[in-house]
């Protein structure tokens, strides 16, 4: 095996062991694939008494949604228990590339937001929500793609915080992110004092850009919206990085 | 530096502050391949500032630490590593066997799984989740993770905190054969019956100085031939002008002197004081050494034993 090849398995090894080790315990798994397909059928469908057109909104929100647990509570809760608990020291002093940490947990973030999604895709298609099959996969891709975003803003939490702090500080975006990004209920159904934050927070740029991709609104505003995400994405690397060498000094 | 054999490890003229603390004064410590050293000193002597250098979580500040000649910072110089650390807990959701597979694949060329869980005493527990075990069985997941890359350099950080006698004789033959294989050992410690039973050397540290460097018996023969142990109405000033005497201390109510004539002491002992009860004399233990090394006196005379 060549060092290129033996470095891309560490990498999938990595991944493959987030996964496994996430789907196993439950104190991840009930926020990251449970609450988001029980809010949907609340918000976007009980509340909505089953009709089609705000359970397509909700839709695109909701897959949105479905990334901030891993990236909250994977990589915020997550990193700073293995942090604490000495593990993530000893794999720092294992031969492991600094990268595949980091890019497992990535992609095992991916892959359970899009597992997440796959019941609040079944809802949606029993209360009739219909569009192009492309729709269908676009909503799904950017939806997984948003654990990026949210997982580089947990790993600052959990390179940073006590496994405790970490996880109240997780419980605090994951809501804020949530309600006051428009990913729960529409924007407009809130009090106006409740979205004057919204801009700043990635969800609500996700959100938009999900909505746009689902067909709900027209899409305006993209070039905004990606440039915000990109400095966010930004400055969560530079934050994480340099909480990662502080101790190399 | 005796012979040409390349040190599988090297620390060499490192200075490292921790905060307000200057952690390591100038150590230069090359560990041999096929032996095992035991790095012994009190708390905040430096022991885990120098564990954190070699492997690669700290820079030094002046000097130099490498690892078969590179830096231990680059993840490749790392493969000739292996790691126990004092404070590791068991990765949760994952099975003895997957997480033994992901270190295993860190490595280049790693020691097939059998052989890990044979080594580290895990047979039959390859399929139970890390988080199920007991403590002990814990500690023997860290160590098969340490010997996953069959490495050249084994850092053993505290090894057998938790572990049951069996199992703390298991590792040691485990750590005695990894010598055998040719890996340089480097085993921090509390349990000093486990250095002189596994060591081949001693390196004392104290204040971030190496303050002793020799084989165990050595170590102790440079400090006293004897311990006595008694419980008397003497002072400790008179105690310490006995014939012989190094060093007097207390262990309860019993005074314990260490001596370079056991025989001469314990005789003036007895005509000095009738009273005298529960009289022992033994050979020194490396923990009587210490004791005296890292003491008051032995600050300020460092003892250079004759090796």
């Amino acid at each position: 095996m060549t060092a290129c090849t033996r470095t891309l398995s560490i990498y999938a090894r990595e991944a493959r062991a987030q996964l496994l080790a996430t789907m196993r315990q439950p104190q991840f798994l009930l926020p990251t694939l449970i609450l988001p397909v029980m809010f949907y059928a609340l918000f976007g469908v009980a509340f909505a008494r089953g009709r089609a057109e705000p359970a397509h909104w909700l839709l695109a929100t909701y897959a949105v949604f479905a990334a901030l647990g891993p990236g909250m509570f994977g990589f915020g809760a997550g990193v700073a228990a293995e942090r604490e608990s000495g593990q993530l020291e000893l794999k720092r002093a294992s031969p492991m590339p600094n990268g595949a940490y980091v890019a497992g947990k990535l992609a095992a973030g991916m892959a359970l937001s899009a597992l997440a999604l796959l019941p609040i895709y079944a809802v949606a298609l029993a209360v009739g929500v219909s569009m192009p099959a492309w729709r269908w996969a676009a909503v799904l891709a950017l939806g997984s793609a948003s654990a990026a975003p949210f997982g580089l803003i947990g790993l600052n939490l959990g390179l940073r915080l006590s496994a405790q702090g970490a996880v109240a500080a997780a419980n605090l975006l994951f809501m804020a992110f949530g309600m006051l990004g428009g990913l729960w209920i529409p924007l407009s159904q809130l009090p106006p004092w409740m979205t004057r934050l919204a801009w700043m927070l990635p969800s609500f740029h996700l959100g938009q850009l999900s909505l746009g991709l689902a067909g709900v609104l027209p899409p305006t505003d993209v070039a905004a919206h990606l440039g915000i995400l990109s400095g966010v994405c930004i400055i969560a690397v530079v934050g994480a990085w340099s909480a990662w060498r502080r101790e190399e000094a | 530096m005796s012979g040409s054999v390349e040190p599988a490890a090297e620390l060499a003229g490192v200075f490292k502050r921790r905060g307000a603390v200057l952690a390591l004064a100038g150590i230069s410590l090359a560990l041999a391949p096929g032996k095992v050293t035991a790095l012994l000193g009190p708390n905040g002597a430096g022991k885990s500032t120098a564990v954190g250098l070699l492997i690669g979580r700290l820079a030094p500040d002046r000097g130099l630490a490498r690892l078969m000649g590179r830096d231990p910072r680059d993840p490749a110089a790392r493969e000739t590593l292996g790691v126990m650390l004092q404070q590791a807990g068991a990765p949760r959701g994952l099975a003895v066997a997957e997480i033994v597979d992901l270190f295993r694949g860190y490595y280049p060329g790693p020691r097939p799984r059998g052989e890990v869980v044979a080594l580290a005493g895990l047979e039959g527990l390859e399929r139970r989740r890390c988080q199920a075990l007991s403590g002990g069985q814990q500690r023997r997941v860290q160590f098969a993770l340490a010997l996953c890359g069959r490495p050249d350099l084994l850092i053993l950080d505290e090894p057998t905190t938790g572990m049951d006698a069996d199992a703390r004789r298991a590792l040691w033959t485990a750590v005695r054969s990894e010598a055998a294989r040719g890996a340089a050992v480097l085993l921090t410690t509390h349990h000093l019956d486990e250095a002189e039973a596994l060591a081949d050397r001693v390196v004392v540290i104290d204040r971030g100085r190496i303050i002793a460097d020799a084989p165990p018996h050595a170590i102790k023969a440079s400090v006293a031939a004897g311990a006595v142990r008694c419980r008397t109405g003497l002072a400790d000033a008179e105690l310490a002008a006995l014939t012989g005497v190094t060093a007097v201390t207390r262990e309860g109510g019993r005074a314990v002197l260490l001596t370079s004539a056991p025989q001469q002491t314990v005789r003036e002992l007895l005509v000095r004081d009738q009273t005298l009860q529960d009289l022992s004399v033994s050979t020194a233990t490396l923990e009587d050494a210490l004791g005296r090394l890292v003491g008051v006196e032995g600050r300020d005379q460092p003892l250079e034993p004759a090796a």
